[in-house]
């Protein structure tokens, strides 16, 4: 083999090599079949060019740029002034509706960012490449910072206000707490006491024969008596008093008892 | 030395161009060399990762990272590095001895006589042999690097290899690449001019040539260190 061709062998395969590499890290991409959207931002904490953009947790795209768009208005009139140009895969695309919501989320704790697609409902329409919407601005960890620190002065300053009646407050929840523990530790000696043991037991055989005696009720002789005294009680109903007593105080019925 | 540097530069434009020895030049460079560099490579980017690991265990009980900033230091750094200074030591030191009996047998002067640049006929086809050369060869090992240090992760630290290019693409930009491609040229360039330059400069005898050849493998291993620092601030400012 010549020595030319030796070498241009050794160029056709760096050559190759860097191709590879462009394609395997998606430097470039020639069979591409994606679709772009551009997602409008007024803070976009800490994403970067070539992020991941997911569905449903799963890779389907990347940030292709990041631009300030001063000029842009959303249709509803909002100044928003960030563009975030993504790429969706196009199978990926079917699943991202009108009415999905665009998250810049964080991956693990010290993970990297991306922007994050919840899918929406089919009823929504789909979108159309190149389209602008609205994504949901993450929060700003240094403005939440900020207010936590003004809060803790605050607290701080009441404290500092009202340390008299602070302390006065505590010392009476613990004197409070202590009557409490007092409190606690006679229950537990009255519990123990053996009237109140007795008296339990009492209870305890009161309500066997509670019991027992329910039980019997429930029997079917029971159940026979009761109906004979319904039907008794429906026939002495109509029987008013003076009638009654006319017939216990009759000379016949005394004579026939006594 | 600038001379020299002047001279080379000039007689890109000027003088004839030697095809058949800038070939013969590159392979010598290129080809011969590539088995040497890819091995030598390979072993630093499984060192490269498993220290990198092992350190960031260390510090954050965490190497969740470690493929991505490897790959980053192995295409900034590593790669071109180890093959410029490898390359020195190989053709530098070659080219200094080839260079250096060529002047003490007074076969530069007999060129001379004929009416031959000594720098067309043996420094520019050097030059470019090696510019080209280190393009090659830094590609090549940026990328066989790469792939020892996906396949030593795999093996060692359990990451697959796509876990691997996942990690290299929150770090990696094309632009790593590219800057690597110039750090390979430039530092190919520095080796045939040194090595040249000591050689043209070679005192008489053996002695004279073995001190040509420890100071081309010194200076030029101190220059490519240099111009490393140099690219690699100026490249800071790119990014």
């Amino acid at each position: 083999m010549k020595v030319e061709t030796k070498v241009g062998l050794l160029a056709l395969v760096s050559l190759i090599m860097v191709a590879a590499f462009a394609y395997a890290m998606g430097f470039i991409a020639p069979f591409s079949n994606t679709k772009e959207l551009n997602v409008m931002f007024n803070f976009a904490g800490g994403i970067e060019e070539g992020s991941p953009v997911r569905v449903m947790g799963i890779k389907v795209g990347k940030v292709k740029s990041i631009t300030f768009d001063p000029e842009h208005k959303m249709a509803d009139g909002e100044e928003v002034k960030l563009r975030l140009t993504i790429t969706i895969d196009k199978k990926a695309w079917t699943s991202v509706r009108k009415d999905s919501k665009f998250y810049i989320n964080l991956a693990g704790v010290i993970g990297e960012k991306f922007l994050e697609i919840s899918p929406g409902n089919a009823a929504a329409g789909e979108f159309a490449n190149g389209d602008y919407v609205r994504g949901e601005d993450p929060p700003r960890i240094d403005q939440l910072l900020s207010q936590g620190y003004g809060l803790a002065g605050k607290v701080i300053e009441i404290l500092e206000k009202n340390e008299g009646s602070v302390t006065n407050t505590i010392k009476q929840l613990d004197a409070l707490t202590t009557n409490f523990n007092r409190t606690l530790v006679l229950l537990d000696k009255t519990t123990k006491n053996r009237e109140v043991s007795r008296l339990l037991d009492n209870a305890v055989k009161i309500s066997d024969d509670m019991a027992y005696f329910t039980t019997n009720l429930r029997s079917k002789k029971a159940e026979d008596t009761y109906d004979l005294v319904h039907k008794l009680l429906f026939r002495l109903e109509p029987m008013d008093a003076p009638a009654i007593k006319k017939f216990l105080q009759e000379e016949g019925v005394r004579a026939r008892i006594f | 030395m600038m001379t020299l540097l002047a001279d080379t530069f000039w007689g890109t434009f000027t003088g004839p161009f030697r095809r058949k020895e800038f070939f013969q030049q590159l392979y010598f460079v290129a080809n011969r060399s590539l088995f040497i560099i890819v091995f030598c490579v390979c072993f630093a980017a499984v060192v490269t990762i498993l220290e990198s690991s092992f350190h960031m265990k260390m510090v954050i009980q965490n190497d969740a990272m470690v493929p991505g900033f490897a790959a980053v230091l192995i295409l900034r750094e590593l790669a071109a590095i180890v093959t410029a200074l490898l390359l020195c030591s190989r053709v530098g030191a070659g080219y200094a001895s080839e260079v250096g009996t060529m002047q003490i047998t007074e076969q530069i002067d007999a060129l001379k006589m004929l009416g031959i640049d000594p720098i067309n006929y043996l420094v520019i086809p050097r030059f470019f042999a090696c510019v080209l050369g280190g393009i090659l060869l830094t590609v090549v090992s940026n990328m066989t690097c790469l792939f020892a240090a996906m396949m030593i992760s795999q093996a060692y630290l359990g990451y697959t290899p796509g876990m691997f290019i996942s990690s290299m693409h929150r770090f990696v930009q094309f632009k790593d690449v590219l800057f690597a491609v110039i750090k390979g040229a430039c530092f190919g360039g520095v080796i045939p001019l040194v090595a040249c330059y000591f050689g043209f400069n070679c005192q008489q005898g053996a002695e004279g040539v073995g001190k040509a050849t420890t100071n081309t493998v010194v200076v030029a291993s101190i220059a490519i260190i240099v111009i490393d620092f140099i690219l690699s601030y100026t490249f800071s400012y790119l990014y």
